[in-house]
């Protein structure tokens, strides 16, 4: 038995070293492996022997056929992506098959930014009409009639009592009106302002604004939190101020600027929001007391960031739509 | 707003304070700087030079040679100008200079041959007039290579500042200076006014009369006889023209001037020309006309103030003079007038007539009725020194009721509760005090403040509030490190409108934004829009019914450039009329609509040539897949109803997607006239919904479904049948058996050929067996697979395929 073996595998081998083909390698699998091959035959002999001798040569047998195996297996691995290399004439230099999946508009990216920073700070979200009455564009948010603050807003009316809103603050009477304090909430939105188009102003543009309202709301905590929407929005080294304004709805107000080196220009600082306390006058008109409660707003423009951001000179490319910019974002 | 730096400095020590921080104190604390424009920085490398030599150019008629010493050196310099002699001191641009006129450097160069280095300068090269005839030769006196910023007295800064619309008390160089003393600590010095004595009363000189003494509180005059009208000096020009102003006269120019001092507007009226000497305020007539200074007739309403002689109107108050009692050359006696109007009068005219002007935009943000006294003596006094004329003594001062200085209270626990922070009594009190206001204490807590005039925006505790942190500095909120936080259920209104972003993104979609102004036409072709009773333009004059014209707008200017293979949406409102009435009198949001809408629009190619596929259009089916996906993610697929409807304005082959509620949703293909409309040749596809509708439609969450443990066996059955038989009715036939075991039925295949006969189409489809607890056998399939195929064939008349 034991020389039988040996005296195979060494057929085996040297059949092995001589096959260089795939086709060939199936007649070296027919001539050993199959039903009829020559190892197989060896187990039928094995059958045979007698009962004292089996022990011994089971193992070797088993040995040997999975030694055989192995080197078979090497060898077609082998050969087999020899062959595909040869058959499928790969230019790995053609373009991929195109997957495409779209995007947001920038103004929507960017107001997603915003939205998710303050989301982490607690903040709702709620939105209104674009088509609001006066009363609460105006009236309500302590803008008085026949007042140049007004002119601060060029305004499309309607008629006298209706308006497209300046801003989303009407959003915050239409909360403080159904809710009472606190309120934490944000409101994104459009918001419209006539004026002629140019590449520095369109007809609409896009807001988010913020209120909260509480028991010990301070000035102090308004530039806390803003200051860190502002380090997370722009990066922690952002370099920012925060300088005295006037808005008829905030009292005292506030706008900020950060510090923004456009490339191969001087810098300069841009405004990006404005807040304040809310002014005890509009509290009054939502039935808020304005000795027990306080609160902030702000609110910033979307527009203007996105420009800035992207580098983009005229605000009108944002409400084109040509597909070429639609696609780099 | 511009304020020149020397000028300011008449009324306050700055010498010491560098401009930067002049710039950046005042900004920070609520008078924002915008522009800081260092005349002087135009002129570096331009020096007084004196020409030493002149003769002729070798090679050119017209030029001269000239031997220039800039104060170090010598130089030779080529010059064409026909003035330049030796011995005269000129404007001289050295090597390196910016000449401010065209912007370009001054470098060494070779003209006609003979090298030159530097430039004499004419008055228009230098920017200083439109002079261009020859140099400008300087005075004799002026030292060569001194820098000619400091010889031509071109040194000032000139700052531009946005005056907030409350700080009316800004609107000045003595306001701002007052804004300064209160943040730097400093005196305020008021300029004095030494009238000479005069025999002449100015109350024997003219008289005046309030009618309406709401519009028109204070109303003082002054008299100046004899007047000469000429130029100004020098000193008024230059002050005049550094914030940008055209001096006219030796009069109008001290008026313009002591507006820009102290910000009360002033008239001068030509006294001659006032029928019986006297002055009339009153309101307009109904239809009255009057022409203004500038040649304009303006129609006036009953409300407007107006200035009268005995007669006529003379002007329109607090906005613009009339033309018929204008200073002239040939005026000899003038009236002052130095007056306080009611803002919101003034405001309502200025706007109805579109007439802005620098009195009207001072007496509508408020000025100072105290201040109307001082102003009228200041103009007096000037100008009797510059005309050379007599000022009268005293003045008329109709004040039919003394306007009271309001008293604020101040509880100083107040200031911490809204800042969240200390600032220090004495500093607080010491702000409010050079701000001008006058603060008594009631005992440690309550204080008394007394506002003057001149601040009308100081009405209550926060608005002190506000004045002492704004000046004691907003860089000095303090950095707090915790915030106190409400915890409450968060809500999100936008949210499901995110979800919808990413689910068409997913797809392939790119978002747009459009206007939501339309033209007039567009706009009612496509609803009942509201217009805007104030437009831009024509072409923006209507807010949109519908998103589709802007959407068809976009795809048609893409078309242009070669972009024909869209896939795009817009998520915006559209507006319109629930029953017609004009816009004037709508008085209710019930008489309108607002509504968001989502829609998609897909057209051309879903894919484009490439080596691995050809280019295929989109059609019916790619939306109806769109809309069907769009639906299944989030999780309403199988709460809406397939509807078709045929009736539609602007889409053929229209499916409806209703809920219980309502229809939400639809989707077509646009008809072609209304894509003409756009210029738009390709078929496109819409969907369009109802994002209010839709998220009121309850979410179906499924439950999950065990998986299967057992094999699934496939059967195709392709059936020949009729052209008018829907692959749906196929489906529901096969329904129609009720097989426990088929869980699945697929079209994938539809085939038309003549070899199937006329009128006849051949539908592919996948049948898919199973059991969830057993293995099927083969005898079973087969069984069922049969009965199904032979219902329908007899059902439908169809014929299994071989």
């Amino acid at each position: 038995m034991e020389d039988r073996i040996s005296e195979l595998g060494m057929l085996f081998n040297t059949d092995l070293s001589q096959t260089g083909s795939l086709k060939a390698l199936e007649e070296l699998r027919i001539k050993f492996f199959s039903r009829n091959g020559l190892i197989t035959l060896l187990f039928e002999d094995f059958k045979n022997l007698p009962k004292e001798e089996k022990p011994k040569y089971g193992q070797v047998l088993n040995r040997f056929k999975n030694e055989c195996q192995e080197k078979f297996d090497l060898l077609k691995g082998k050969l087999e992506s020899e062959s595909e290399e040869v058959t499928d004439k790969l230019d790995l230099s053609l373009n991929g098959r195109k997957r495409s999946i779209g995007s947001k508009h920038l103004i929507t990216q960017t107001m997603d930014e915003i939205k998710t920073i303050f989301a982490g700070l607690g903040f709702s979200v709620y939105e209104g009409p674009e088509l609001e009455s006066d009363y609460n564009n105006f009236e309500a948010l302590n803008f008085p009639e026949d007042h140049p603050a007004r002119d601060m807003q060029d305004t499309f009316f309607i008629n006298k009592g209706f308006l497209m809103r300046t801003h989303t603050s009407p959003v915050q009477i239409r909360l403080m009106q159904s809710k009472k304090p606190p309120i934490r909430a944000i409101m994104p939105g459009k918001v419209y302002r006539n004026e002629a188009l140019s590449y520095k102003s369109y007809c609409l543009f896009h807001q988010v604004e913020g209120l909260l309202v509480d028991e010990h709301v301070t000035f102090a905590e308004l530039k806390a939190t803003l200051v860190s929407f502002i380090k997370t929005l722009y990066g922690n080294d952002v370099v920012y101020r925060f300088r005295a304004s006037f808005f008829p709805f905030t009292e005292p107000s506030a706008e900020v600027d950060i510090w923004w080196e456009p490339k191969d220009k001087p810098g300069r600082w841009m405004e990006i929001l404005g807040c304040g306390m809310v002014d005890p006058n509009v509290l009054i008109n939502v039935g808020v007391d304005p000795e027990k409660y306080s609160g902030y707003a702000f609110g910033m423009g979307v527009e203007r960031q996105v420009l800035r951001k992207y580098n983009i000179s005229d605000i009108r490319t944002l409400f084109d739509n040509d597909k070429r910019f639609l696609t780099q974002f | 707003m511009k304020i020149s730096l020397n000028w300011l400095k008449d009324y306050i020590n700055l010498n010491d304070i560098p401009t930067d921080e002049i710039v950046n104190k005042i900004t920070i604390s609520g008078l924002e700087v915008e522009e800081v424009d260092y005349k002087a920085s135009k002129y570096e490398n331009f020096v007084v030079g004196f020409v030493k030599e002149k003769s002729k150019h070798p090679n050119a008629d017209k030029l001269s040679l000239c031997k220039i010493f800039d104060g170090v050196q010598d130089v030779q310099v080529v010059c064409g100008a026909p003035n330049v002699e030796a011995g005269q001191k000129i404007a001289f641009a050295k090597v390196g200079a910016v000449i401010p006129d065209g912007n370009f450097i001054i470098g060494s160069v070779k003209l006609r041959g003979i090298e030159s280095f530097g430039m004499i300068c004419s008055e228009k090269e230098l920017g200083l007039s439109e002079d261009h005839s020859g140099i400008m030769v300087l005075d004799q006196n002026l030292e060569a290579g001194m820098p000619l910023a400091d010889a031509l007295h071109i040194n000032d800064v000139i700052l531009d500042i946005a005056i907030t619309p409350n700080r009316a008390d800004a609107l000045s160089h003595i306001g701002i200076a007052r804004e300064l003393s209160a943040i730097f600590n400093r005196k305020v010095n008021y300029p004095e006014i030494e009238l000479k004595r005069s025999k002449l009363r100015s109350v024997d000189l003219a008289k005046v009369e309030i009618q309406d003494p709401i519009g028109c509180p204070r109303y003082v005059c002054k008299v100046v006889k004899n007047v000469t009208i000429k130029e100004s000096p020098e000193w008024l020009k230059i002050k005049l023209k550094s914030i940008g102003l055209r001096p006219i006269n030796n009069v109008v120019d001290v008026t313009n001037f002591i507006l820009h001092e102290i910000g009360q507007p002033l008239h001068a009226f030509d006294l001659d020309k006032l029928e019986g000497k006297k002055i009339l305020v009153r309101r307009a007539l109904d239809g009255e006309t009057f022409v203004t200074l500038d040649s304009k007739e303006r129609k006036l309403v009953g409300t407007d103030l107006m200035i009268c002689d005995a007669n006529n109107s003379v002007a329109i108050a607090g906005v613009m003079g009339g033309e018929n009692s204008e200073v002239t050359s040939d005026t000899k006696n003038i009236l002052i007038e130095s007056a306080y109007f009611n803002p919101s009068s003034v405001r309502k005219t200025s706007r109805r007539l579109g007439l802005s002007t620098d009195a009207s935009y001072r007496f509508e943000r408020g000025c100072d009725p105290e201040i109307t006294v001082w102003a009228a003596k200041r103009a007096a006094h000037l100008i009797a020194e510059l005309t050379d004329g007599e000022a009268a003594s005293g003045e008329i001062d109709a004040y039919p009721q003394k306007l009271k200085m309001k008293i604020v209270k101040l509880r100083f626990s107040r200031i911490e509760r809204i800042l969240g922070y200390k600032i220090p009594k004495r500093e607080a009190i010491k702000i409010l005090e050079n701000l001008g206001l006058e603060v008594e204490a009631i005992d440690s807590e309550n204080y008394k403040v007394k506002v003057p005039l001149f601040r009308p925006d100081i009405e209550r505790e926060i608005d002190l509030i506000e004045e002492i942190v704004r000046v004691y500095g907003y860089d000095k909120v303090p950095d707090i490190k915790n915030i106190s936080v409400v915890l409450e259920a968060r809500i999100d209104e936008s949210g499901s409108k995110d979800k919808m972003r990413s689910v068409l993104t997913g797809m392939g979609f790119y978002e747009i934004l459009t206007n939501s102004l339309l033209e007039n036409t567009i706009a009612n072709k496509f609803g009942k829009p509201l217009a805007m009773m104030n437009p831009q333009s024509s072409d923006m004059s209507h807010l949109r019914p519908s998103l589709l014209p802007g959407m068809l707008n976009c795809i048609s200017r893409n078309i242009k450039v070669q972009e024909k293979d869209l896939q795009l949406f817009e998520i915006g409102k559209v507006f319109f009329k629930n029953i017609d009435i004009p816009e004037s009198n709508i008085d209710s949001f019930s008489q309108f609509s607002e509504e968001e809408h989502l829609l998609a629009a897909i057209t051309g190619g879903r894919s484009e040539d490439e080596w691995y596929s050809k280019k295929e259009e989109v059609d019916i089916y790619d939306v109806k897949g769109i809309a069907e996906e769009f639906f299944s993610k989030l999780k309403i697929l199988n709460s809406l109803k397939e509807v078709n409807l045929d009736n539609d304005l602007f889409i053929d082959n229209v499916i409806c997607y209703q809920s219980a509620e309502a229809s939400v949703a639809r989707i077509g293909r646009i008809k072609k006239d209304i894509l003409k409309l756009f210029d738009i040749e390709q078929n496109v596809f819409l969907f369009e919904l109802n994002i209010k509708l839709l998220n009121e439609i309850s979410l179906n969450i499924q439950e999950f479904k065990e998986l299967l443990r057992f094999p699934k066996v496939i059967r195709d059955a392709a059936f020949v049948l009729d052209e008018k038989i829907s692959s749906n009715e196929v489906i529901k036939s096969i329904k129609e058996i009720n097989s426990n075991l088929l869980h699945h039925i697929k079209l994938f295949d539809i085939f038309r050929s003549e070899s199937l006969g006329q009128g006849k189409k051949s539908l592919a489809f996948q049948l898919e067996f199973y059991n969830e607890s057993r293995t099927l056998t083969e005898d079973e399939v087969e069984k069922e697979f049969w009965q199904i195929v032979k219902f329908v064939e007899k059902k439908l008349d169809a014929k299994l395929r071989g």
